[in-house]
This record gives structure tokens, sequence and C-alpha cells, in this order.
């Protein structure tokens, strides 16, 4: 409660380390490219440049410090910032989806950490860094026992505190090895297909009987291994733990990244399976949200990972805990008819839907097989389709449509009368799931 | 009418007749254009004269195929209210139709260009939370497109649910 700020206009900085981190890139590079000249106490041309934009930035990062205050003031976080101008941001607490707390390599040698905050209704997040990792967490709590007062509408949000919130101990769900995360991203197909295409061409020079294919191979290798490596070290330590706001999922080598998932934005999951992982009975999991995860696909898995790899009944397990229902029986999917096959060969075999009480589940994928499952409550809106080939096979495709995310749910290549029967089941059942939701 | 799009209650309600009137207004304008750039460029290059009826006929019969699939296409909109969700089916080749609950509708859009409100015709768009949702009704009669917003607006906010 001593650090909380309680009173209006008692506002607080980001940490005074924040320029240094900003610009460290610069200085690192000041360093690296003439290391050798400033050891002889001189620097080159490109070293005075990086470093008059590392001095600069510096000065720029240290007048924006100054002026970049936050504090809470009724029922939002106000924030100020700008060195020319003045921005004021005003973040609605009662709108606050999730608060995740991120820690970049350089932030995390000088124990900081940004504080990722998704609004609702906005789009866009707001966000604060740096502060110090235990100042941006007790941040996190106050803000979310804010949110919940304020929700709640039963306390006055200035008596809210981050101590009114009952610590309760976070449960581990699950841990990923990184022996498991390694051999995964090995057998993944992307480092398949590179390895496939290495093949190729260190073929076609042995076939051509020259060595400058060979030298074409290294950019390819040397991708592939980038990319492979990026994907372990955002993956790694990958930790899934259950507490009260929600769940927890922590992952990274070098940049840390904590996000809180609540279960109350959940819109579907969705387990992949691809065709090597399947023989040693891996998948992996992936949740939808309402109002749209932070794709940054580029680092790493994708916020909205719950599992990037595991044995598949503990994915399984996982999602029937996140959607709160047991997963429906293989028995309760069907299969498009036979006739499918006249458009769907080979995927016909591997193409199946169906529902049960609670969830919409659909399967289809020959080589990277996925199961997506929606809860009816979830359900946005439902659509048939059907082409000049399908009309005459008396075929039809029906689509579950969900917000932006991996999740989708369809039925490909259906008998047409049954597709049509089912988006009025579904209907039904969405109507009831959506009526339960709102009255409970 | 077949089983699988057949309407929900007793009738698909159809959009405006001016839709295809405006799209035939349009696919005659271009056509009349094309046949000017044909002349154009025919006598310009000083080509053949059968190379020149030979473009206008294939002009012709792709506008006339043309004057038939628009016809066709505006028969096959249609949309009906029920009490809890709005029903649109349309195509003739490639057939849709989208069921969308009413407490699922984010915002609604109803649109005009300049040729559709000279036929005093709209369009209506409903928006959900999924961008996969395509739930648009072309030309409808001015009128209607607004109690049609209205209606939808309303019954969005009674029914609207959680996402």
């Amino acid at each position: 409660m001593t650090q909380a700020p309680s009173r209006e206009r008692d506002y607080r900085r980001l940490s005074p380390l924040t320029p240094l981190v900003r610009s460290f890139i610069f200085l690192v590079a000041v360093v690296g490219s003439s290391w050798q000249s400033a050891l002889h106490g001189e620097l080159g041309p490109i070293g005075w440049l990086l470093l008059a934009l590392a001095l600069f930035g510096l000065v720029y990062g240290g007048a924006s410090w100054l002026r970049t205050k936050y504090w809470i003031e009724a029922d939002e976080l106000r924030v100020d910032t700008g060195v020319v101008g003045k921005q004021s941001r005003r973040i609605r607490i009662d709108r606050l989806q999730g608060i995740d707390i991120v820690q970049p390599f350089v932030a995390r040698l000088f124990g900081l950490a940004e504080l990722r905050m998704d609004v609702a209704g906005s789009g866009r997040e707001g966000s604060l860094s740096f502060l110090k990792l235990s100042e941006a967490q007790q941040l996190k709590e106050l803000l979310l026992a804010r949110r919940d007062a304020v929700r709640a509408g039963t306390v006055q949000p200035e008596q809210a505190a981050a101590t009114d919130r009952p610590e309760a101990p976070e449960r581990l769900l699950t841990r990923v090895s990184p022996g498991l995360l390694a051999a995964s991203i090995a057998l993944s197909s992307e480092t398949v297909l590179s390895l496939l295409g290495a093949a190729l061409l260190l073929s076609v020079a042995v076939w051509a009987d020259s060595l400058a294919a060979v030298g074409g191979l290294f950019p390819v290798l040397l991708g592939a291994g980038l990319v492979a490596f990026r994907r372990f070290s955002g993956a790694y330590g990958f930790t899934v733990t259950e507490g009260p706001a929600g769940l927890q999922v922590r992952r990274g080598l070098f940049d840390l990244d904590a996000q809180t998932i609540a279960l109350a934005r959940l819109q579907g999951v969705t387990i992949t399976e691809p065709l090597l992982w399947r023989r040693l009975g891996w998948a992996r999991l992936d949740v939808s949200l309402a109002g749209g995860g932070r794709g940054d696909d580029r680092h790493g898995p994708a916020s909205s990972t719950v599992l990037p790899v595991g044995q598949r009944a503990l994915a399984g397990w996982l999602a029937a805990h996140l959607l709160g229902e047991p997963l429906p029986a293989d028995s309760a999917l069907r299969r498009p008819p036979a006739r499918a096959r006249w458009l769907a060969p080979v995927g016909q075999r591997f193409m199946a839907v169906g529902a049960d009480d609670a969830v919409i589940v659909a399967r289809e994928g020959w080589l990277t097989r996925r199961t997506h499952l929606v809860p009816h409550a979830r359900v946005q809106s439902l659509r048939l389709s059907q082409g000049p080939v399908q009309r005459w096979l008396r075929l039809a495709d029906l689509h579950v449509d969900s917000p932006p995310g991996p999740v989708r749910v369809r039925g490909r290549h259906r008998d047409a009368a049954e597709a049509r029967a089912m988006l009025e089941r579904e209907r039904q059942s969405a109507r009831q799931a959506r009526s339960q939701l709102s009255g409970s | 009418m077949d089983v699988v799009f057949a309407p929900p209650g007793n009738q698909w309600r159809p959009v405006s007749s001016a839709l295809a009137r405006m799209r035939r207004t349009l696919l005659a304008g271009s056509v009349l254009l094309l046949a000017v750039a044909a002349v154009v460029v025919v006598l310009a290059l000083d080509m053949p004269l059968w190379v020149l009826a030979a473009l206008l006929v294939a002009l012709l019969a792709g506008g006339a195929a043309g004057w038939v699939v628009i016809g066709r296409n505006a028969g096959y909109w249609g949309y009906a209210e029920r009490d809890e969700d709005l029903y649109i089916k349309h195509g003739a080749v490639y057939r849709r139709l989208v069921a969308v609950p009413y407490g699922r509708m984010q915002y609604v859009d109803v649109t005009a260009g300049p040729l559709e409100q000279a036929y005093g015709i709209a369009t209506v768009h409903l928006h959900t939370a999924s961008p996969h949702t395509s739930a648009r009704i072309p030309g409808l009669p001015r009128d209607e497109a607004a109690r049609l917003r209205d209606r939808l607006t309303s019954l969005g906010e009674a029914q609207a649910a959680g996402l």
C-alpha cells in the first residue's frame, strides 16, 4: 500500500534508467563499430555519428523521462508524455482487458520491465516503459484490483488497493522442457522444408558438378537456423500457471514475456498437430482472444499460444480446462460424405465436424492436422457457401465465424441438406448458450 | 428453390429492382465506352473494318451476357428478419447464406454512393466481431434501408451479448 499512488496528482515517474536502456543499442553499436580505433583513443566517422546519435538519444530520452508522469485518478490511469508537445493519455481501468509484463533483453540487464495494457474498444494498447520489475508487478496488481472493484461497483475505486486482492497462490499447469522444445522445432514443417530445400540445392550442385550452387546453401540454412533459434528463444522456459486473474504464460530466453490471459476473453482454441509430431504424439495449443491478441509472430510464438509443444493428452486436457468443459468425444465428429472426394481427394479423409452441448468442433488437414473448438456461446455468425461443382454434387461448406485469431471452425464439403440443418442447430445452441451466459 | 438455401421462415424479401437497373446502366455505359474506344483505335491504326465489326460483335455479346447475369444475380439476393437473427442469401453461381444473431452485431453501416443515390437505393452492412461475417445487403430502397438500420440497431441493443 505504501507503494500505491492513492491520492490524486501523486504522480510517479518511469525508471530513470529508461533513456539508458533506449539508447543502449547505439552505445553498443559505437563500441562494436570502432572498438579497435577506440583502443587508440580515436573514433572513426561512423563511430562519431553513432556516438552523436547515442548522446542525442540520451538527452532526448532524459527530457522525455522528465516529462513523463503517470498516476491513477479515479477510474483512469493517466500518462502524460511529450518533449515538444504534450500528450495526455487516459486509460480507463474498467476497460483493461489484460496487462502483460514484457522484459526486452537490455531492460532485463537493468532489472527493468515494460507494462503493456490491452484496452477494450480502443483497438490499441497502452504501454509504460520502463519500470522497475517489482514496480511493474505492483502496478499490475493494483490496476487489476481496481478494475475488479470498479466493475463490481461495490467499492469506491479510490479505496481499492492491491492488498484487497487475496493473494491466491498460482497453480502450475505445465512447463515445457528445453529439450522437448528444441526437438519440436527440429521436427517442425519449416525445418523439414528448409532441409529438403537444402538437399535439393545440394543434389543440383552435385549433378551439375559446380560448387557455385553450394554457395546458395548458406543463406537458406542460415535463415532457417535463425528462424528456428528465434522460435526456441521466444518459447524457452515456457511456463503456464493459473492465478486469480486468469492464465499466466511466461516465456523467453533473452526477452522475457509474461502474459495474462483472462478466460472470459476466450473465443476458442486450436490444437495443431504437424505430420512429424503426430508420430510422437505431440501437439500445440493456441487460443483466440476477444480484443485481438498481440500478433507479434516474429518474436517466437504468437502471444495466443498456450502450449508450444506437449503430449496430445496434455494439450487436450489444457484445452478442456480452458473451455471449462470436457472435449467432445471423437465419435461426435462426422466426416463429409464419400462423394466429397471429387473435390478433396485426400483431404476428405481428414475432415470432420461435430458438436456437443458446449462446443462446436471441426478438424481438418492432411499434413498439419488442426482441431478447432469454439464454445456455442462465442459463435459470431454462421455461413453456408456452395460453388457450382458443390451444387452438382449436393455439397456445401459450413463456416462458423469467430473474431480474428487462429481459430476457424468450418465444415467443408458437407452434404448440403446436412450443412443447412447443422447451421440451424448451431444457431439454436448458440442462442441458448448466449442467454445462459447473460443470465448467470 | 432447394432446401439448402430455403428461407428460414416464410419468404425471402427481395432487394429493389433498381439494383439491377443501376448495374445494367453501368454495364451499358462501359460497353458504350469500349465501343467508342474500339472505333477510335481501329480508325487511328487504319486497321481493316472487319476487325472493328468483330470487336463490336464481341462487345455486344459480352454486354448481353452481362445483362442476363445481372438480372439473374439480383434475383438471388434475399434477406429475412427473424426474431433473433438476420438471414441473408445471394449468388446465382456461388451461393452464399449467412445468419447473424442480432445480439452479435457490433454496428450497422448504411452507404449509398452517387450512382446508388441517383437510383434511390442504399447498402446495409452488418458488422460483428468477426471479419469473416459478410452480412451485406445492397440495393435496398432508401426508406427500407433506414428502417432496417433502426430495427437492427434497437434489436442489437436489446439482445446484445458480451463477447
